[in-house]
């Protein structure tokens, strides 16, 4: 079976303008056939990719320019939401502080965190098959309602958090209700659910070929010369890959801040993430255009990131086949 | 992969050099995977330890065991509110298996097409599916509402199924072609030359050994839509349509000290269907998962 | 080939997946489906037959759902052929749910509101008046006080709610902490000041842990007492601040004072208090809480029975300004109907079924402020079984209503702007980030930029 390049020629002549033969046209008429299969199987996601991605997108840019409250017509009003947001809105700049300070704390914690577990984690012993279940357990769940609610009771004055810290003499006030610490236990809640970024580390890990620190070990490497110069630079498509991703996830997060301060963004607007500004601007207080402006925004700061990435990976990431 | 072949015989890499007794390292690397392992799942195993305290003691201790164990939570728990938590958990049950069949259906047909068929302009909308994998779903949150709002899907749960028939998940496109591509394409050509045409390839061939990616995206899509919040939050507004989670977030603000036991209950119950589905499946699935992320 | 034999097994299948799922997207659009059935003659006047179906939609706990239920259950029992979809929520999703809902026009015919957000609702036309139907008598409201009729009126002064429940702000004690702390109640007529000395004199003797008052200074509803009592004016005729800056400057002065004397709970304990019937004077950490809504005095009393049943709770009224002026504000709630509802005779019938009906009174048990319509009230309080902190509740009610009090007009964008707004902005002066000066600056700004639009 051929892959690679389609034919852009007509049917019936061949790029030098002779007509086709019976086989080639056959040839020809099976791509179309493969294509007309392949459109046939691309069915459901072009519907979706068009009805709920491409024109929401393209709807959505159009109501960034707009002030609409769903109860009357969308009312142009040009730049006027993207000069509020950088200008007067302060909320808006502090969300943006909030998210900002999340995803550079939490993914870079959560990349050291996975991959220190995964080496320890890496020598085929036993119950490795249990230990990584369970490390995985956390981060299934962590996204739920029901462990941001934990979260929220045992970081409180008296929850569990303190009481274990009373234990060694320290009293710490409330996390949850004091404004330095409510982000901390939100961050805290993504470094906990750090199991799947660990399973894959973990197999990245174990598919390091042996041969490689054997001649690491006969060149006189030691434990921490083979980490920098064979396991690090093995894993760096794994680390590209789970950075990216956190990353993205990060920025998106909601289910958390949103439970553990009540729907409002904490004690003053301490865990008023990005996406929870949003939303309480789109659905609570009806300013569809701006929220879909703030959408937009986001949209062009991780293309700019993702594409950062993409671009710098080309200086640090060694893929195997190289 | 490079590496110069050595003329000796290959020494073992932890070989007599070694000063400290392996059984010792053993058992340190193990200690310090358990102490991890108990500090990370504490807050877990005290919920549920909770949940079967009476509910003015659930705050005092530290531990996890009581004097006076008891089942009150889960029932109380379970009848709060008019309709109580089997509603909820047979609404989120029936979305979830509705979303997991869309998702795989359209998701494997779609990676099918990706991996193993061409096409004029496959370039394009492969780069295309990439770059929505990393859109944020903010930028169509709104106008998405907008329409559900407008075709009258507003308190039903179509707004949270039928997405997942369009494949709307690239994540878990993406999944499936990557271990598409990994099977030997002798297989099509051999069911090919007996006649097959495209679909029954899809079928009879490549959906059967695709097991393990189908696992992973049945588990992802389970707990996705198991946990999902915002969804339901705008689109399920009449109490008796609600999901677990939206049981849950009721439950958190309409009750406090003295109902957390209902609420530890209840969230016991509610992660209780994901931790065991993934205890059951767990070989499969990780072996799936990290995979991924390889290829 | 061998496959063959498994084909026949995957294709039928999939055909009956395929078949299933097609049976389950179909039901599944059924069950959740909201649209209204056969339209009934919209009747303005409300009159008209009463039969099919209705939504309503409250907000509430626990308690309050199960006697709603109990009530709507009632109504159905005695109306053959009426049906009720009803629809609950915790407080803070009511209001985002109910915006989208009348947003997308599908709001339920009967809604639940209060006067702070109602001219939000009036302002974009989704409710429509109730005149008709009181003038016609599909609504009765003869048993009601005029002043609880009028605090449901919008701006224009049409009724667009009628209150069913009136509760009034209320200062809320712990007597036996006050025993303790040597203070006992603060004399009848008391003013701010007052107050401020009784808390700071009862603060050292209380027990560790025991903070003398909650630290409420960014709760509006006080803040709106506060302002009455020393007469200024609350809002603008066109919906904007109507008093000054150095007026708030001299509250939360008033508050940060009684804070860093550690008179009141410390900041971060107080972001995290749940509501009044579960928070810091139900569990007697607090002595005294201001702003505690009178119908909490039962549900918070019971909570600190559970705790510790030495201690009881009682409720005064507000503070008066200096000279004795300044009556507490009430705050109904009750039921409106919605411009997009397709039974309006229906929810007509059901506002003045749950408003006045003997029996539904009973079984609602005064569970959201004092009953509105005055039979009910008295038959609450005559009855013997009523709770000793109700019939206080009750009785506090009868007194602040025979003072005539206030009815206090809502701008539009009052609940999401201004109460959230003043909210963090006194919560920046109290985790020490902002000057008072400063976060009053701000609130000003903020609040004046959306109310009234």
């Amino acid at each position: 079976m051929t892959s690679g390049t389609t034919p852009q020629q007509t049917l019936t002549k061949t790029s030098a303008g002779r007509e086709a033969t019976p086989r080639q046209l056959r040839w020809r008429s099976r791509k179309a056939r493969e294509a007309a299969a392949a459109y046939a199987f691309l069915t459901p996601w072009l519907l979706g990719m068009v009805l709920l991605t491409l024109g929401p997108m393209l709807y959505s840019l159009y109501l960034s320019f707009t002030r609409y409250d769903l109860l009357s017509d969308p009312k142009w009003v040009g730049f006027a939401n993207f000069v509020q947001m950088f200008t007067t809105d302060s909320r808006y700049l502090k969300s943006v502080g909030v998210t900002l300070v999340y995803v550079l704390v939490s993914v870079p914690l959560l990349l050291v965190v996975s991959l220190l577990l995964a080496l320890l984690l890496n020598k085929g012993m036993r119950f490795l098959t249990a230990y990584r279940v369970l490390f995985y357990v956390p981060s299934l769940i962590g996204a739920s309602v029901a462990i941001a609610a934990l979260w929220r009771m045992i970081f409180g004055a008296d929850g569990i958090i303190n009481q274990a810290l009373a234990v060694f003499g320290i009293h710490h006030s409330s996390w949850v209700g004091s404004p330095h610490d409510a982000l901390t236990t939100l961050i805290i809640l993504a470094v906990w659910a750090f199991g799947s970024m660990m399973v894959i580390f973990l197999a990245g890990v174990r598919q390091v070929p042996r041969e490689l620190y054997e001649a690491a070990s006969i060149d006189g490497a030691g434990v921490f010369r083979k980490f920098f110069s064979v396991t690090l630079p093995m894993l760096t498509p794994l680390i590209f890959f789970n950075t990216l991703m956190a990353t993205i996830g990060a920025f998106q997060a909601f289910t958390g801040a949103y439970v553990v301060s009540g729907g409002t963004g904490g004690p003053v607007d301490s865990t008023l993430f990005y996406t929870l500004y949003l939303y309480l601007q789109g659905f609570a207080e009806l300013n569809m255009g701006y929220a879909a402006a703030m959408a937009w925004v986001l949209v062009i700061v991780l293309a700019a990131v993702s594409g950062f990435f993409f671009w710098t990976a080309r200086f640090w990431v060694h893929y195997g086949d190289e | 992969m490079t590496s110069t072949i050595r003329a000796r015989a290959p020494r073992p890499i932890f070989g007599r050099k070694q000063s400290t007794n392996p059984v010792i390292r053993a058992v340190v690397r193990h200690a310090l995977i358990v102490c991890a392992l108990a500090i990370l799942l504490y807050p877990l195993v005290w919920m549920v330890a909770a949940s079967f305290r009476p509910s003015n003691q659930i705050f005092t201790t530290l531990g996890l065991f009581s004097s006076h164990p008891t089942l009150s939570n889960y029932t109380e728990g379970w009848g709060a509110g008019r309709l109580n938590f089997s509603r909820y958990f047979f609404n989120s049950f029936l979305i979830a298996i509705l979303s997991i069949a869309g998702n795989l259906i359209s998701c494997s047909v779609t990676a099918y097409a990706f991996a193993r068929l061409n096409f004029p302009g496959k370039k394009f909308l492969f780069a295309l599916l990439l770059g929505t994998m990393f859109l944020p779903f903010q930028v169509t949150l709104v106008p998405q509402y907008i329409m559900f709002n407008y075709l009258g899907w507003i308190n039903t749960y179509l707004p949270l199924i039928v997405p997942h028939w369009l494949g709307v998940n690239a994540f878990f496109i993406f999944l499936m072609v990557q271990f598409i591509r990994s099977l030997p394409r002798e297989l099509d050509d051999s069911a090919r030359l007996d006649g097959c045409g495209n679909f029954r390839i899809f079928t009879r061939i490549i959906m059967p050994l695709a097991l393990p990616a189908v696992g992973v995206v049945a588990l992802f899509s389970f707990v996705w839509s198991w946990n999902d919040f915002l969804g339901p939050l705008l689109y399920l507004g009449r109490s008796d349509l609600w999901t677990v989670p939206l049981g849950l977030k009721a439950f958190l603000d309409s009750t406090g000290q003295n109902s957390y036991g209902g609420l530890f209950a209840m969230s016991t119950l509610s992660l209780a269907p994901i931790v065991g589905f993934f205890i059951l499946a767990q070989r499969l699935l990780l072996e799936g998962i990290a995979t991924t992320g390889l290829k | 080939m061998e496959l063959k034999g498994i084909t026949v097994n995957i294709r039928s299948r999939t055909t009956t997946i395929a078949a299933a799922a097609a049976v389950a997207l179909l039901m599944t659009s059924c069950i959740g489906g909201s649209r209204t059935t056969e339209a009934q003659s919209a009747g303005s006047a409300g009159k008209g037959e009463v039969k099919g179906a209705i939504g309503v939609t409250w907000w509430g706990g626990d308690q309050r759902n199960r006697l709603t239920n109990a009530v709507a259950d009632m109504f159905v029992k005695e109306h053959a052929g009426v049906t009720i979809d009803r629809q609950s929520a915790d407080w803070a999703s009511y209001w985002t749910k109910l915006n989208v809902q009348a947003a997308g026009k599908s709001l339920p015919c009967v809604v639940q509101l209060q006067g702070r957000q109602l001219n939000d609702y009036t302002k974009s036309g989704v409710l429509i008046p109730l005149d008709p139907m009181i003038d016609s008598g599909a609504i009765d409201v003869s048993d009601i006080p005029k002043a609880v009729v009028d605090a449901g009126r919008g701006t224009d002064g049409k009724v667009y709610f009628l209150p069913y429940g009136v509760a009034y702000d209320a200062v809320g004690i712990n007597t036996a902490l006050a025993k303790q702390a040597g203070v006992g109640l603060p004399a009848e007529g008391y003013t701010w000041d007052d107050f401020v000395s009784f808390l700071t004199k009862a603060q050292p003797n209380l027990p560790d842990g025991v903070a003398a008052a909650n630290l409420q200074g960014g709760i509006p509803g006080a803040f709106l007492g506060w302002a009455q009592a020393n007469g200024k004016k609350l809002f603008a005729k066109d919906g904007k601040l109507g008093f000054s800056k150095e007026d708030l400057i001299g509250y939360w002065n008033m508050w940060e004072k009684l804070r860093k004397a550690n008179v009141t709970m410390p900041a971060d304990k107080a972001a995290e208090e749940l509501g009044p019937d579960q928070g810091f004077l139900a569990t007697g950490q607090v002595m005294a809480a201001t702003e505690i809504p009178g119908n909490a005095l039962t549900a918070a009393s019971n909570t600190l029975a559970g705790n510790n049943s030495s201690q009881s709770l009682t409720t005064i009224p507000y503070p008066s300004g200096p000279n004795g002026s300044g009556a507490t504000a009430l705050s109904a709630s009750g039921f409106a109907i919605a411009k997009n509802c397709q039974n309006v005779p229906t929810a007509a019938a059901f506002i003045n079924y749950f408003t006045n009906n003997p029996s539904a009174g009973k079984v609602f048990a005064a569970d959201n402020g004092a009953p509105s319509n005055t039979k009910v009230l008295d038959a609450q309080l005559a009855d013997a079984s009523l709770a000793a902190t109700k019939k206080h509740e009750l009785e506090l009610y009868k007194q602040i209503v025979a003072a005539n009090p206030p009815i206090i007009v809502f701008p539009p964008k009052y609940q999401a702007t201004f109460e959230a707004s003043f909210r963090r902005n006194y919560d920046e002066v109290a985790f020490g980030r902002m000057t008072v000066t400063q976060a009053v600056d701000k609130f000003f700004s903020e609040a004046n930029a959306s109310l009234g639009q």
